[in-house]
């Protein structure tokens, strides 16, 4: 699927990884999953020179993201302002705060993470709750194979 | 990531802490949700309660978070039982919540634990 798949962390975390190819690929049910976008609170953040590294916390699991600050996706060709981008995106990703992150499905050291696309911070406390349903909708009528 | 080995706090209802239930033991990671009722400047003690049932957080390791009483809070934390069963919360992350649908709030959960049982149960068998 190349739309990003709204998924809790239990589900995101237990993808199903193939390593045959490179980089490793995903599937949820048999099914191939590239991107994902996921909605929790911040629990850890870790700056470095290059990336900042946040969990994602959704009450199902930790979700490790990863957002590089020095260079962005193909689609972004002026790098010095995808990196001010980034860069702006990761001030505003701080402890305590509701985030919905999107991106690229990927693996480091064996667990299942996200290179984020985007992340944006949640004004609304609903936020929250909406993207439950909308993961437990999607997941039966959408993403599940047919019984 | 050393951050990994940070567990999930499993939401939670106020009135499901209580002595005998499954996410009442010691070390439990949780998330609770609550109207602030007091807050202690001097011990960094907060109760909120919800549905006429209140809870104590310690929120001595919070920064950047303003108390208000009468306003929603969420804290994200581990459970600290006493030995005469009362338990403290100790946050480690708390945000305001005002405008939560608590409701709307309670039955999505009970809607997302459902499907969390499923989801285990379909990579069990």
């Amino acid at each position: 699927m190349a739309v990003h798949v709204k998924l809790l962390a239990a589900d995101l975390l237990s993808l199903a990884v193939h390593h045959a190819s490179c980089p490793p690929s995903f599937t949820r049910k048999g099914k191939p999953v590239s991107r994902a976008e996921a909605v929790g609170v911040v629990v850890s953040r870790e700056r470095k020179d290059k990336y900042l590294s946040f969990l994602v916390d959704d009450g199902s699991g930790c979700i490790p993201c990863i957002l590089w600050l020095n260079h962005r996706s193909d689609r972004e060709r002026d790098l010095g302002v995808a990196a001010e981008m980034a860069r702006e995106e990761a001030a505003t990703v701080q402890l305590g705060k509701l985030v919905r992150v999107r991106g690229t499905i990927t693996a480091y050291r064996g667990v299942v993470q996200i290179t984020v696309g985007d992340v944006v911070v949640e004004r609304d406390p609903n936020a929250e709750v909406l993207h439950w349903l909308d993961c437990v909708r999607l997941a039966k009528c959408c993403y599940d194979p047919p019984p | 990531m050393a951050a990994c080995s940070i567990k999930p706090a499993i939401p939670v209802i106020l009135k499901e802490l209580e002595q005998g239930s499954q996410f009442f033991h010691q070390g439990a990671s949780l998330r609770v949700t609550g109207k602030l009722q007091e807050y202690s400047v001097d011990t960094a003690i907060a109760v909120i309660t919800e549905a006429d049932v209140s809870f104590k957080i310690d929120t001595q390791h919070l920064r950047d978070l303003t108390f208000r009483i009468g306003s929603y809070y969420q804290f994200i934390g581990e459970l600290l039982v006493f030995p005469e069963d009362s338990a403290i919360l100790q946050a480690r992350v708390g945000r305001n919540v005002d405008g939560l649908d608590i409701n709307l709030y309670h039955r999505s959960l009970q809607l997302r634990r459902q499907f969390e049982v499923e989801l285990m149960n379909s990579r069990v068998t």
